[in-house]
């Protein structure tokens, strides 16, 4: 099991290199195990491991940390980005002495990652990082003592303020600037077009996936399709990504057509932090209850809405900029903002749906910004009548069994819930 | 056997009205327990502040304020609207040109914090949760008397406790941003059009070209008394106890401008009385101490005070409630009010030294300067528990200090008397180790010839 065996190299002495390499391949095998029917999903598995495992080979010309940032601005500016989104447990160690104690994991993996022996070259990159957090905050100005080339991009912490919007845009103009200068290239409405579209693609068809794959655990793990999700982040070509993503949506669909769901598990909404791949401790935990996680909000989450082309790529090249940056603003669920609002309307919205029977609030240490947001959603799903459950963690592996145990109990306690609503219903 | 009272209480249709009873006097008594303990907190800090050696007498203005705020639990002694800040880049010259007073509110309070720690998530900073525990409880006159609260973003915790607070109270946030350049300054002064609006709302007071420049009258009057203070703190062999000059800094919360401008005057008088009748607080030489780091609010003084209890001399502080409170002037280029509000936002964000800026190098070349002009033989570097953005510069700190051959120690504290024993033990180390550096001192001539 995957887990025994990670526990045994977090807890034991390993060389930090090995320890790293196993723990992807440790999940991409499992994900692998876990759908044999499911030959088109080999190809996003593929993208993952090559990220990861051919990382020395990489000599990234713009580095993204985060998801926050519009990638058709990028593109558009003659770069693919580079995406560090952090994930890993074994890549933090390469950044221990380098951040307080307290730091959050995600930020941890990130600045490990860059300072990974043998790891990418990232001596000519241009680093992109929006300001969401602290901790991103620091991060950036340790880069820039260790003379990388940075862009800052500061995220203005009121949603709904019209000044806001202005702001970012305004900084979105700058960044495609010196992206444009970084990569020698003129940015053109013609670009941006072929770029938005490119863009616009991925994210309909990941949006396809997603409803297709929404209470179908039988067919496909949550953590498969998490995976499937964040491979996005580790293509070159996003045009071929979703090439294969059509693939694999026509296959899941004949599958759905052919088999029924089996008896259907609580289904659960997953909350707060992002589970980012290798470290699927939660959602691999998930599946060993018997919980099906019908839906999963991160800061990430409303980013594949962004997908209007009619609209937003009206007028000319300035407008459209302004319009996909101002999308992007508005579709950023992430804890940057004074009142995280577009996180709550989404929520809100995955509710009705009415398939969600509890809440699994994932915190990984560190991530108060998370921790502050529960006290709203608390009320709201209180409103709703369901249960919620606070799951805090960080990325090591020693608190699998207790969380486990925890986890088992509010597994029960749903379906509890369940058969009291049937006996009230005879 | 239930008693007539006992049946009478169980009887039906009486009971929501005895619940709802048995719960106001629940409430009742939770707030008593809340006003007892707070009070004395702050008594006996503020007792500790007295039975401290050397403090002038003419500090007196400033531990009446304190006492009248958190021993006699009243509000800020003015007749002008109240409006609370939670960052000393809130232009305060803005609020008095709106005819209101500013109010730190920042806490340093245990008992707040105790409650606070309920509302708020386990690792939010000790200041945040004193603050959400006082708005919770509503019984501090200063926070309940504020017309609206100004809240610059500097950090996660701050951020976050904005939406909380903004359920209960007029608020306005101030984007404080990452960078210092041009486009980030501009942005910061919209901000400011923007919170004079505001100002103006809630004060009914229109901000003019007048009433702005008497504000930076009051805040520039306070702001040389404050540099005379600081000039005359500097005095070798010292003058007075840094514990003192902190908590004269966080009595400025409480009062107006003027005030304490006025009140400073009178230290600063003491302090040149002191230097021609050389009197200074201490016959032997202190190691003289740089403390720095997450603000340091009255009551929580623990820190200060160990380190003066223990024999060693706060020669100066690069905190936020301290000496960077009133450091930096802000300088008018051009006199219209265009220009007024741009001094503004220029002083608010390009001299600060607050962590929330991603590039921060020039806090270390301030800690530098003071090291230099306050002959400082050691530093101690203090982090509130859940203080993210100060930790993070505590590693480039240490290593610059350490190029400098100035021994830093790193403490970190929480807002409770759990921990002052282990911190009384690693302060008392780490003045030994100072002293142990110090040329040992000559009780005797040289004997020349026998």
């Amino acid at each position: 099991m995957l887990n025994t065996k990670q526990i045994r190299m977090a807890s034991g002495p390993v060389r930090p290199a090995a320890a790293y390499t196993e723990e992807f391949m440790e999940t991409l095998h499992r994900i692998r195990q876990d759908h044999p029917q499911l030959s088109s999903l080999g190809y996003f598995l593929d993208t993952a491991e090559q990220w990861f495992g051919w990382a020395s080979e990489a000599r990234p010309e713009v580095v993204v940390l985060g998801p926050d940032l519009p990638e058709e601005l990028i593109l558009a500016a003659g770069a693919v980005p580079y995406w560090l989104l952090g994930g890993s447990l074994f890549s933090t160690s390469w950044s221990d002495d380098l951040v307080p104690r307290d730091t959050d994991p995600v930020s941890r993996s990130i600045l490990g990652y860059i300072h990974r022996p043998g790891g990418p070259d990232f001596s000519e990159s241009l680093f992109l990082i929006p300001l969401s957090c602290d901790s991103m905050r620091k991060i950036a100005y340790q880069l820039k003592q260790e003379g990388k080339k940075l862009f800052l991009v500061d995220i203005p912490p009121e949603q709904n303020r019209r000044e806001s919007i202005l702001q970012w845009q305004k900084q979105m103009f700058r960044m495609m600037e010196a992206v444009a200068d970084h990569t020698n290239t003129r940015v053109t409405r013609r670009r941006l077009i072929d770029a938005r579209l490119t863009v616009s693609r991925a994210r309909k068809l990941l949006s396809v996936f997603l409803d297709l794959a929404r209470g179908r655990e039988d067919l496909l793990t949550f953590a498969a399709r998490q995976l499937v999700r964040t491979s996005y982040y580790y293509t070159e070509d996003p045009e071929e990504w979703s090439d294969h993503l059509e693939i694999l949506c026509q296959e899941l669909k004949s599958h759905t057509a052919r088999l029924y769901p089996r008896f259907r598990r609580p289904g659960i909404l997953l909350a707060g932090s992002p589970v980012l791949f290798p470290n699927y401790k939660i959602p691999f935990l998930l599946q060993e209850i018997g919980l099906d996680i019908r839906e999963c909000v991160d800061p990430a989450a409303l980013k594949q809405y962004g997908t209007n082309t009619g609209r937003i790529l009206q007028g000319g090249r300035d407008r459209m900029i302004r319009a996909i940056a101002a999308e992007r603003y508005r579709y950023n669920a992430s804890s940057s903002f004074v009142s995280n609002d577009a996180m709550y309307r989404y929520i809100i919205g995955s509710l009705m749906h009415g398939d969600i029977e509890g809440v699994v609030y994932h915190v990984l240490k560190g991530q108060i910004e998370y921790d502050f947001e529960l006290e709203r959603l608390e009320s709201l799903f209180s409103d709703y009548g369901i249960p919620v459950f606070r799951l805090e963690t960080d990325y090591q592996y020693q608190d699998v069994e207790q969380l486990r145990i925890r986890m088992e109990a509010f597994a029960e306690m749903l379906e509890q819930n369940r058969y009291q609503e049937v006996k009230q219903a005879q | 056997m239930q008693t007539e009272e006992q049946k009478s209480k169980t009887a039906p249709g009486r009971e929501p009205q005895t619940k709802y009873l048995r719960e106001q006097q629940k409430k009742q008594r939770q707030q008593q327990r809340f006003i007892k303990k707070e009070t004395q907190t702050a008594a006996r800090y503020l007792g500790r502040l007295e039975q401290l050696s050397g403090a002038p007498a003419a500090m007196q203005p400033f531990v009446e304020v304190l006492r009248r705020i958190y021993v006699e639990m009243q509000g800020v002694e003015t007749d002008r609207p109240t409006i609370g800040t939670y960052c000393v880049m809130v232009p305060q010259e803005l609020i008095y040109a709106a005819g209101a007073q500013p109010v730190k509110l920042c806490s340093g309070n245990y008992t707040a914090f105790s409650i606070g720690d309920d509302l708020t998530p386990r690792d939010a900073c000790p200041l945040v949760k004193a603050v959400a525990g006082f708005q919770h409880t509503g019984l501090m006159p200063v926070y309940r008397d504020c017309s609206m609260m100004v809240v610059p973003i500097t950090c996660d915790c701050k951020k976050k406790i904005a939406g909380m607070l903004r359920d209960s109270v007029e608020l306005i946030t101030l984007h404080v941003p990452a960078s210092r350049e041009d486009a980030d300054m501009e942005a910061y002064l919209r901000q400011l059009y923007e919170l004079m609006e505001r100002l103006e709302a809630a004060t009914g007071s229109p901000i003019s070209s007048g009433s702005l420049a008497e504000g930076f009258q009051m805040v520039g009057r306070a702001q040389a008394e404050f540099s005379e203070f600081i000039r005359l703190r500097k005095s070798s062999p010292a003058l007075l106890r840094g514990t003192h000059s902190m908590a004269m800094m966080n009595a400025s919360a409480y009062m107006s401008a003027d005030r304490w401008a006025d009140a400073m005057h009178g230290v600063n008088l003491e302090l040149k009385e002191r230097i021609r009748t050389g009197e200074k607080i201490s016959s032997r030489s202190l190691p003289r101490i740089l403390l720095t780091g997450s603000p340091i609010v009255f009551p929580n003084i623990k820190i200060p005070l160990l380190i003066e209890e223990m024999g060693g001399l706060v020669s100066a502080d690069e905190t936020c409630m301290g000496e960077r409170g009133m450091w930096d002037p802000a300088v008018i280029t051009d006199h219209s009010f265009n220009g007024m509000l741009r001094a503004l936002a220029n002083r608010a964000l390009r001299p600060c030294p607050c962590p929330t800026f991603a590039d921060n190098t020039q806090r270390i070349y301030r800690l530098k300067q003071m090291i230099r002009d306050n002959e400082i033989q050691g530093v101690i570097y203090h982090v509130l528990r859940g203080c993210l953005v100060y930790d993070f510069e505590y590693r480039q700190i240490e290593e610059e200090l350490g190029k400098l051959e100035i021994p830093v120690i790193r403490l970190e504290s929480d807002y409770n008397e759990e921990d002052v024993e282990q911190l009384r033990i690693r302060i008392e180390a780490f003045i030994e180790l100072i002293k142990l550096r110090q040329e040992p001192v000559r009780r005797t001539g040289i004997r020349e010839s026998f």
